[in-house]
């Protein structure tokens, strides 16, 4: 029952601060209220009993949401400032979006797997060729975007 | 299992967010939301499966999804940089 219950408070969460990032007009707003979304996803990634993917989804969003707040920060003009009734508008419907999933917690379907890996077996065994590659590709994509805005620097 | 609707959910204000709105911080936001929501797949299946296979796909996963925020991001700031402002609608004039 406990569960039940912590479980619907974090799907509510997840869903009203997911909306509220999309909705809300100020950058700076949006950004913080995924931020939100990114801690509240990690203990609902904990609480599903995948500590790992927990720690991943923390660490990556607390790096995508800093790069994102400098760029909101730096980029974007403040915009008037929303009415309470409209950000209380927002969090209405980010409630009314969440009562679906509220509504499907707790009817667990359980499906038994024909493998059960372990994470390091998983990871190191079975996908340790993906790891290297995606190591390739992260390290493509920094060079990438180094020459792109070293040409565009050039160019202006 | 019983949270797959939680993630179409995800996946539909993401969407949203992309039909709706003109400011590219706001689209790549809403982008971040779609590739959340497709990686929180992933987390479901192998908490249900009880597979740690899903979570090594999902730290994969989270690889590509921070190179789509990378180039996003520099696409923006060259954006900035050309037309000093970061609404879509300005964008075509990128084509003169």
């Amino acid at each position: 029952m406990i569960k039940t219950t912590f479980d619907m408070l974090l799907v509510v969460g997840l869903v009203v601060s997911a909306f509220l990032a999309v909705y809300l007009d100020e950058a700076i707003h949006a950004v913080l209220s995924l931020a939100v979304m990114n801690v509240i996803l990690s203990v609902f990634y904990f609480s599903l009993n995948t500590p790992f993917a927990a720690v991943f989804q923390l660490t990556m969003g607390i790096g995508t949401v800093a790069v994102l707040f400098l760029a909101a920060e730096m980029l974007t003009t403040k915009v008037g400032a929303q009415t309470l009734r409209h950000r209380l508008l927002g969090l209405i419907i980010g409630v009314l979006l969440s009562v679906p999933s509220i509504l499907a917690v707790g009817h667990e379907i359980t499906v038994i797997s024909p493998y059960q890996f372990q994470f390091s077996t998983a990871l190191w065994e079975l996908r340790a060729i993906d790891v290297i590659a995606q190591g390739l590709v992260i390290l493509t994509v920094a060079i990438g975007i180094a020459i792109i805005l070293k040409e565009k620097r050039r160019g202006t | 299992m019983e949270y797959i609707i939680l993630s179409m959910t995800l996946l539909a204000i993401g969407i949203y967010g992309l039909t709706t709105k003109y400011d590219l911080i706001k689209l790549l936001i809403s982008v971040e939301l779609i590739t959340i929501a497709a990686s929180m797949n992933f987390v479901i299946f192998a908490s249900s499966l009880n597979d740690a296979l899903g979570q090594a796909f999902l730290i994969l996963a989270f690889s590509v999804d921070t190179c789509i925020t990378a180039v996003a991001l520099a696409l923006v700031i060259i954006v900035y940089r050309k037309l000093g402002t970061l609404d879509i609608r300005e964008l075509s004039k990128l084509k003169e």
